[in-house]
């Protein structure tokens, strides 16, 4: 495999001014061709091994470009759908019976992810006010693309949350990596804080009004960076 | 990081001339210009592999009280910033070693000879070490300073020759000035240049960017080299074979820089596209 | 693409690439030899043109010639090649320490023309630093011609070295230790064996040339205790001499500075000095192998007073010839001095104790030359090895050891640093391998720039400000003037914390109330050794660095540790045994 000169850089973590510097004083093996540099990628590993450096191509491989963890709000929602009518007046029950909708998950995930997600309301309630909770496991559930699940509930129910208003809505929030999970949570948290989201939620509107109505968030959102 | 070209300033009117085709190169592609006023006959320059000592002619150390506020007149007039180099190591107690991590410099045809052999068909042969070692390209600017307006790049289809294309077009995208290209076609049809360039992946730079592909399959150099424009800033490319072998097949460069009397981009054989 | 010559091809095929240690010793034994015929050249014509001009010596006008031969030599380097005078070793050093050993074509052969004129006429100088620095030139060119790098061309540099000294004095080991311990400073397999091949083949080469014989030739010693005891007063007086050398040349420089006259006339004035000195005591003439062969033979009939005397008066002769422009080292002269300096403590014993039972004069002349070159080289290896085998006197080897590691110490402790070097160590170029200073030397600003620092204008609200923030992965902002991008200060995070969590300034203040404009800047061409410096004095962990008044990046002392780490993993490999 050929590498290019600043991928070889980043593998050794140096900046390209040095590994041509390497290059020049013959610190570094390196195969020349005409005018060219050619790396050995077994030869390289060695001599990093021998140098007690760290060579790694992986992870240069495996870096995500700056935008995907990005993922938008919106497409997050359209993958968790929108249930209605979940019943149970519990937050064992409405959790047990919410959860059981969420059929794009194989049924031993969502076992799993509702004793995550009980555990989780013990330690303190996501009820976050307003009559909005956002459950969600501690650590996060690998697998697959971070999805939120909207649920509404048949009755609302006393969720313990912050103002002790009884809870309507759930926004199960299930992601792969802290990364997505802070930012997700962090962008709906935005806008939860809008009033009039909050009265358009009370009326259970339809799943693509409710998309629609996030979108233009989002697209505030990122006007303003 | 910036791009910085090196200017050994002479503080002669002939000085002044190539000092302003440096500030004018400079403001074109917005670079910042690196001016020496020396201060010995003699500097040495390390490469990569070589190291050239240069020793100048005396005219260099015209006016030593003056030379500063003068070139500080000109570089204000054109209203660029510009850095004055003080060598800070020495290889003996008068040879100052000047650093050549530069993005181009700046070469009169001569810097070592007396300065009244400046003609067409001569460069000296210290600049001739330099272009053949140095990373960067030299600009060796025409007698009398005069603007350019477009750029040429003399295209043979040798590898140094896609060099000096892609210098050209970053040098077009950064001037704003129309890009043009001039093959002397050597038993090759237009489509074999082509392939080369599509080759190198600049291709879709050929379709959107070249203005004007002169070719010609035929006629002298001299003839067809007429229809260059006499205010283009031309960019070559210079193998890095010795004189042998330009005695027994010639270069095209040097029949190029013989002729033409506008400003040229010399690219060397040891040049590495950083710019 | 230029295809590579067919003749340097073999340079680049894998087998040699790969492992290049064979490639290395291949080159090392033709650049060993190349040296050792220049050096060889110089030695030959010398020993003719002196043998020429002999039966001249006596007359009265004979002591113009050293000025012309000066003379000729300052203007043929001034002039003709356009290099500086000196005798080139620091040079060389120089080469190898800051720029991988490069060095120009001329060097070649410029000194060994200049120092044949100085020497040739009569002037007080040696030949080996011209040798030494042509040869280390001729590795450099060979190196060059092959496309090497620069660790595979100071080793060359170093064979070239160690090609020279050992082809002039017949003496191996002695180029080998020279090489290593002066001019390159680094002991390592990979540099050892191509220098060793090199001294080899130069060796040979003159011994081809000349036939296998010792330089100076002498009867068998008998040593007893009480002279090894006597030779820790030879060492001390042998260190004095040699800073006595050593600050005469220094003075002589200085104040043939300050003549206001052409550089070659400067050196015919020395050089005629010289020549009336001659005329009175012609043993400080001339690079003084003759004078050393009669010194350890035990021929050198003069009395006490007049060898006294002419210590100090090849001191100053070498002072004259060197101080004032004329070409050459001072490798020869110390060994005469040193001679002389043995002779004389010889005679002071026998004046002093005349019943004891002392060994022959020429073993102290012999331990006195050993005391001299390792007090002026500071380099102790390479005066043992170096009298070891140029008299072929190994019964003398403990006095020799006691004498050459008692004379570098004492000589260090008047001159930090020896002669070659003092210059280097005064311009802070010492770089020798594997030491903190060649690492930080190595490293420019430019590898440790981090730019991923978002620049900020003077106008932004605190409001804007923190939402900047939020993107940044960095505790520092640039503040940049949105006009011209002129760097106008920074904005330490650390310093605004307080109100960041006080919405009622949001709008209040503006970045220009919040930024230091009087930060300690540092320039791209700095050298990390200035920053770093500055930075512990101003209790810095970072620096903006700002050229043109552009803002280019931040310094930091962390990014400098890590490169620093990695710089020092790379450039001593060779001592972990990879």
């Amino acid at each position: 495999m050929d590498l290019t000169f600043s991928q070889i850089a980043e593998c050794l973590s140096v900046a390209e001014p040095t590994l041509e510097r390497w290059i020049r004083q013959g610190r570094i093996p390196v195969e020349r061709v005409g005018g060219e540099c050619r790396f050995n990628l077994a030869v390289l590993e060695r001599w990093a091994r021998d140098h007690n450096m760290h060579f790694s191509l992986s992870e240069v491989e495996q870096k995500k470009p700056p935008g995907a963890i990005a993922d938008g709000l919106a497409e997050a929602m359209g993958r968790g759908g929108v249930h209605r009518d979940i019943g149970g007046d519990s937050i064992n029950a409405v959790l047990k019976n919410a959860v059981a909708r969420l059929t794009m998950l194989p049924p031993p995930v969502r076992d799993e992810l509702y004793d995550r997600l009980v555990s989780r309301e013990q330690l303190s309630s996501t009820g976050i006010g307003r009559g909005v909770a956002i459950p969600h496991p501690r650590s996060p559930i690998g697998g697959g693309m971070p999805i939120i699940a909207t649920a509404f509930l048949r009755n609302p129910i006393d969720f313990k949350a912050v103002d002790d208003q009884p809870v309507f809505v759930l926004f199960m929030l299930i992601s792969d990596s802290i990364d997505s999970h802070l930012h997700l949570l962090s962008r709906l948290a935005f806008c939860l804080r809008d009033d009039d989201f909050l009265a358009f939620l009370r009326r259970y509107p339809e799943a693509d009004a409710l998309f629609k109505r996030i979108a233009t968030f989002e697209k505030r959102l990122d006007d303003r960076h | 990081m910036e791009n910085r070209l090196l200017h050994i300033f002479r503080n002669t009117p002939l000085g002044r001339e190539t000092f302003l085709q440096s500030i004018y190169f400079c403001s074109q592609i917005g670079l910042s210009l690196t001016v020496y006023i020396p201060l010995s006959t003699k500097f040495l320059m390390y490469f990569e592999n070589d190291v050239v000592q240069v020793d100048l002619d005396n005219s260099y150390l015209t006016g030593p009280e003056t030379a500063e506020a003068h070139a500080r007149q000109l570089i204000e007039a054109a209203g660029l910033r510009a850095k004055f180099l003080t060598p800070k190591y020495f290889t003996a107690s008068t040879l100052p070693d000047i650093p050549t991590d530069f993005d181009f410099m700046c070469c009169p045809r001569t810097i070592s000879d007396l300065s009244s052999k400046v003609g067409l068909g001569y460069i000296g042969p210290r600049v001739r070490r330099i272009v053949g070692a140095a990373r960067y390209p030299v600009l060796i600017p025409s007698v009398a300073y005069k603007p350019w307006q477009s750029v040429i790049v003399f295209f043979g289809g040798s590898s140094n020759a896609v060099k000096a294309f892609r210098l050209g077009l970053a040098i077009s995208r950064r001037s704003g000035l129309p890009l043009d290209l001039y093959t002397q076609a050597e038993g090759r049809s237009r489509a074999d240049y082509r392939e080369g360039i599509e080759a190198a992946g600049l291709g879709q730079a050929l379709e959107e960017s070249v203005r004007h592909w002169y070719f010609f399959e035929s006629g002298g150099l001299e003839e067809n080299l007429y229809n260059v424009p006499h205010d283009a800033l031309g960019v070559v490319g210079a193998f890095g074979h010795g004189l042998i072998r330009d005695l027994l097949f010639g270069s095209k460069m040097e029949e190029i820089q013989s002729i033409l009397p506008n400003s040229l981009l010399i690219v060397g054989p040891k040049y590495s596209a950083r710019f | 693409m230029p295809a590579p010559k067919p003749w340097r091809k073999f340079a680049n095929w894998n087998f040699f690439r790969n492992d290049d240690r064979l490639l290395l010793i291949a080159i090392a034994l033709v650049v060993g030899a190349c040296s050792g015929l220049a050096a060889l050249a110089l030695n030959r014509s010398l020993a003719v043109v002196l043998h020429w001009l002999q039966p001249y010596r006596t007359q009265v006008w004979a002591f113009v010639l050293p000025g012309i031969g000066a003379a000729l030599s300052s203007l043929f380097l001034d002039k003709i090649v356009n290099e500086g005078a000196g005798h080139g070793v620091p040079e060389v050093v120089y080469a190898v320490s800051r720029y991988g050993g490069l060095m120009r074509f001329r060097s070649s052969y410029s000194r060994l023309v200049s120092s044949f004129l100085t020497i040739g006429s009569g002037g007080s100088a040696g030949p080996e630093a011209p040798v030494v620095m042509s040869g280390a030139a001729i590795g450099s060119n060979i190196a060059k011609y092959f496309s090497l790098n620069d660790r595979q061309r100071i080793t060359l540099v170093g064979c070239g070295a160690a090609g020279a000294i050992a082809s002039i004095f017949n003496a191996p080991i002695a180029g080998m230790v020279f090489a290593i311990e002066v001019i390159l400073g680094e002991w390592s397999a990979l540099n050892i064996i191509p220098i060793a091949m090199a001294a080899v083949s130069g060796t040979e080469v003159s011994r081809i040339l000349r036939g296998n014989q010792i330089a100076f030739e002498h009867r068998l010693f008998d040593i007893h205790l009480i002279d090894i005891a006597a030779s820790v007063g030879l060492a001390i007086a042998a260190a004095l001499a040699s800073v006595l050398l050593t600050r005469t040349l220094r003075a002589t420089h200085r104040l043939a500075g300050r003549l206001p006259v052409p550089l070659a006339l400067r050196a015919a004035a020395g050089g005629c000095a010289v020549g009336l000195l001659g005329l009175w005591l012609p043993v400080v003439l001339g690079e003084g192998y003759h004078a050393i062969d009669e010194m350890i033979g035990g021929h050198f009939t003069a009395g006490l007073l007049i060898v006294a005397a002419a210590v100090l008066a090849k001191i100053l002769a070498t002072g004259l010839t060197l101080g004032s422009g004329g070409s050459g080292g001072i490798f020869a002269p110390s060994l005469v001095i040193g001679s002389l300096v043995g002779l004389t403590y010889h005679r002071l014993l026998v004046w002093a104790w005349p019943g004891a039972d002392w060994v022959n004069e020429g073993c102290f002349a012999l331990l006195g030359m050993a005391g001299l070159i390792s007090g002026m080289l500071q380099a102790p290896l390479t005066g043992i090895f170096l009298i070891v085998e140029i008299t072929g006197g190994y019964e003398t080897i403990l006095p020799l050891i006691i004498v050459s590691t008692i004379a570098t110490t004492m000589s260090h402790y008047l001159e930090p640093a020896s002669f070659y070097l003092k210059d280097l160590v005064e311009r802070g170029q010492l770089l020798r391998p594997g030491t903190d200073r060649r690492v930080l030397a190595d490293m420019s600003v430019r590898e440790l720039l981090e730019t991923d620092c978002i620049p900020v204008s003077p106008e932004m609200r605190l409001r804007d400000f923190i939402e900047v923030l939020k993107r940044s992965r960095r505790n520092y902002f640039p503040v940049n003037d949105p006009k011209t991008g002129v760097f106008l200060g920074i904005v330490y995070l650390d310093d605004i914390r307080p109100y960041l969590f006080d919405p009622l300034l949001y709008d209040a203040v503006v970045v220009g109330q919040i930024m230091h404009s009087d930060v300690a800047v540092a320039s791209p061409d700095d050298e990390l050794n200035d920053i770093l410096r500055r930075m512990d004095a101003g209790r810095l962990f970072s620096m903006p660095v700002v050229s043109d008044g552009i803002f280019l990046g931040m310094v930091s002392k962390a990014t400098l540790l890590d490169r620093y780490r990695r710089e020092l993993m790379v450039q001593t490999c060779w001592q972990q045994g990879a």
